[in-house]
């Protein structure tokens, strides 16, 4: 199709395309920026300011922050205490040991986060590959109903299921515990990205000809082995997609981490962890920025490095949120 | 004979289809299907807080109570403006950002990768970067937006109830867009250029070729993704709550009534029950007269 080009149309199309570009970027810009500069110059005006990698290092644990740092204070207690008795050198380095604690614990926020999501969106997946091995392939009575009642899953969000599913955990006793309290919300992210998991791994494993495991299945391959050794590999793109979503949705989730772990900081997952310490310190802007880095970063480079497959995932999947 | 072997070799079949969906369906069965029907019925009790003490039935009162509180009202309204105001939004953006997106240019590739970013990163680092911006006095946007006095640098436009609403919708529609803008680009792109060849022929301006060739052959698409966001937004938790509390939309006031202060989960459960039933009758409604199934 051949178009006039006209100059004044050129100008107004890169106008539109660079005010795109600022509209986007413009958050994630001050993000990097805050996060590169001292603590104490995090809210002041102007773009100019001394860069350093402090606020990273001490999320990261490679440096002390000051509040870690022992100050004097405890340092002189801590040779005092050496002439006291037992049990009252025991209060003081207890007292030391709590004002420590309240440092930031990132990196527990960061292994909890990817200790669930990892696990939840593995199991979600196994899951997945065998009923959208069933839904695209085995014949049998039941199925138009089942796969119609996944789909209507997608018209049940977390606002409908937080009271009921917390009454049934409450129940069973297994938010009084951390460990099983973990559990439960392992169990809530394995059926909140199973739907999307099913569906499109169902459509991509309907690409695949079926003639290729009839043929295997001839050879003398059961039903099982087909699926391990043809369909399997031959859908590692599609898995691969499914599981970086099933991760994503687990890595984001606040509303049943804020609820189920609530009592328990030491399980705090990052959503939850970050915003806790957001609204009980104020003056640590850029430490919050660059948390925000370290929490965004995994997953951006994940998305760019797969982007061709995942943007594709997108519009076949339509992602459930 | 045949017909028998083939008929156990189909049961078999259909034995070992059931095996795989199996895991699927109980789970599914047991963590949404049952807190479903659950949530109705704890709706018609006062939940006690002590596990030992049973809870207590009684009858319509929780409805009658949310059904009398202005607050639920209110609640009600702001998440019905909200999903409206951020469909359209992402809708009227995404559709925008497509037509742009569909020819090629010089950096399309870094451009169509950057647009997905808001959609993609987590959550709580765009809140925290949102938050910093819309800061009081020392936050960028602010001390922009007041340098050409279209507001005053001192107000906090997150915190205050009055704004927080639409600060959240603007923030959703940033967010949201992408997800439009993708599903719209892959339409656009399957429609022939041969019909606009033919509408050029006929003397169609550009305005006129947009409104009788792309938009007909987007409608389809369009409804579906505005019935997708449309129930996804209103069922919009974390995305409002955490950039401000303030905001004020249902699921806030379900959460705040089931878990903090005083929790009075019957009632909130009775709010979670109304807000069910009105999403279902309106996606109902919706798929038999927007979608046409």
């Amino acid at each position: 199709m051949v178009r006039k080009k006209s100059p004044l149309r050129t100008v107004g199309f890169y106008t539109l395309i660079i005010t795109l570009v600022i509209g986007v970027a413009y958050p994630f810009f001050w993000m990097a920026a805050i996060s590169l500069r001292y603590s104490s110059d995090a809210l002041s005006p102007g773009l100019i300011h001394p860069i350093t990698f402090d606020q990273y290092a001490v999320l990261l644990g490679l440096k002390q922050s000051i509040r870690q740092q022992l100050s004097g204070e405890q340092k002189a207690l801590l040779s005092l205490i050496q002439t006291l008795p037992k049990d009252q050198q025991k209060a003081v380095l207890q007292k030391i040991k709590k004002e420590q604690k309240s440092s930031f614990p990132f990196l527990t926020y960061f292994r909890n986060s990817l200790t669930l999501a990892g696990i939840a969106a593995l199991i979600s997946l196994i899951i997945a590959v065998f009923g959208a091995y069933s839904f695209s392939r085995i014949k049998y009575p039941g199925r138009g109903t089942i796969q119609r009642g996944v789909l209507v899953v997608y018209l049940f969000g977390g606002t409908v299921l937080m009271v009921p599913l917390y009454q049934i955990f409450t129940k069973v006793g297994m938010l009084s515990n951390p460990n099983l309290s973990m559990l439960a919300l392992l169990l809530i992210y394995i059926v909140q990205t199973l739907p999307v998991s099913l569906y499109m791994l169902g459509n991509y494993f309907r690409t695949i000809p079926y003639s290729i495991e009839e043929a295997a299945i001839i050879d003398g391959c059961t039903r099982t082995q087909a699926i391990l050794k043809i369909i399997i590999p031959l859908s590692l793109p599609a898995i691969i997609t499914v599981y970086i979503y099933a991760f994503m949705i687990a890595w984001n989730e606040y509303l049943f981490a804020s609820i189920f772990i609530r009592p328990f900081p030491s399980d705090y997952t990052l959503p939850v962890g970050l915003y806790e310490l957001f609204n009980s310190y104020h003056a640590i802007w850029a430490k919050m920025m660059a948390a925000s880095v370290i929490t965004a970063v995994p997953i951006i480079v994940i998305f760019m490095t797969m982007e061709k497959y995942l943007t594709s995932g997108f519009t076949v999947g339509a992602v459930k949120e | 004979m045949n017909r028998m072997r083939r008929g156990t070799l189909e049961r078999r079949e259909a034995i070992f289809g059931w095996k795989l969906i199996a895991p699927t369906v109980i789970i599914i069965s047991m963590l949404i299907l049952y807190p479903v029907v659950y949530n109705i019925y704890i709706s018609f009790f006062k939940i006690s807080l002590n596990p030992e003490v049973p809870n207590q039935f009684v009858g319509l009162l929780n409805y009658v109570k949310l059904l009398t509180d202005s607050q639920f009202w209110r609640s009600f309204g702001v998440t019905i403006a909200f999903t409206l105001l951020t469909v359209a939004g992402s809708l009227v953006l995404g559709v925008g950002v497509a037509l742009l997106m569909n020819r090629k240019f010089f950096g399309r590739g870094i451009v169509r990768a950057l647009i997905l970013l808001p959609y993609v990163t987590p959550l709580i680092s765009i809140v925290f970067a949102w938050r910093f911006i819309f800061l009081p006095v020392n936050g960028p946007l602010v001390q922009f937006l007041a340098s050409i006095h279209l507001m005053n640098p001192g107000t906090d436009i997150i915190n205050n109830p009055n704004n927080a609403f639409l600060v959240v919708s603007v923030f959703n529609i940033w967010r949201n867009f992408p997800f439009v803008y993708l599903m719209v680009l892959a339409t656009l792109q399957s429609i022939p250029d041969s019909l606009y060849e033919s509408a050029e022929i006929d003397g169609a301006n550009r305005w006129k070729q947009f409104t009788s060739i792309t938009l007909p052959e987007l409608y389809f698409i369009l409804a579906s993704i505005a019935l997708l966001r449309g129930i996804w937004n209103f069922y919009k938790f974390d995305e409002v709550y955490l950039l401000s509390k303030f905001a004020g939309t249902l699921p806030i006031y379900i959460y705040n009534m089931a878990f903090t202060g005083i929790p009075r989960q019957g009632v909130a459960a009775s709010a979670a029950t109304i807000l069910f039933v009105i999403m279902i009758a309106s996606i109902t409604l919706y798929v038999k007269k927007v979608l046409k199934w």
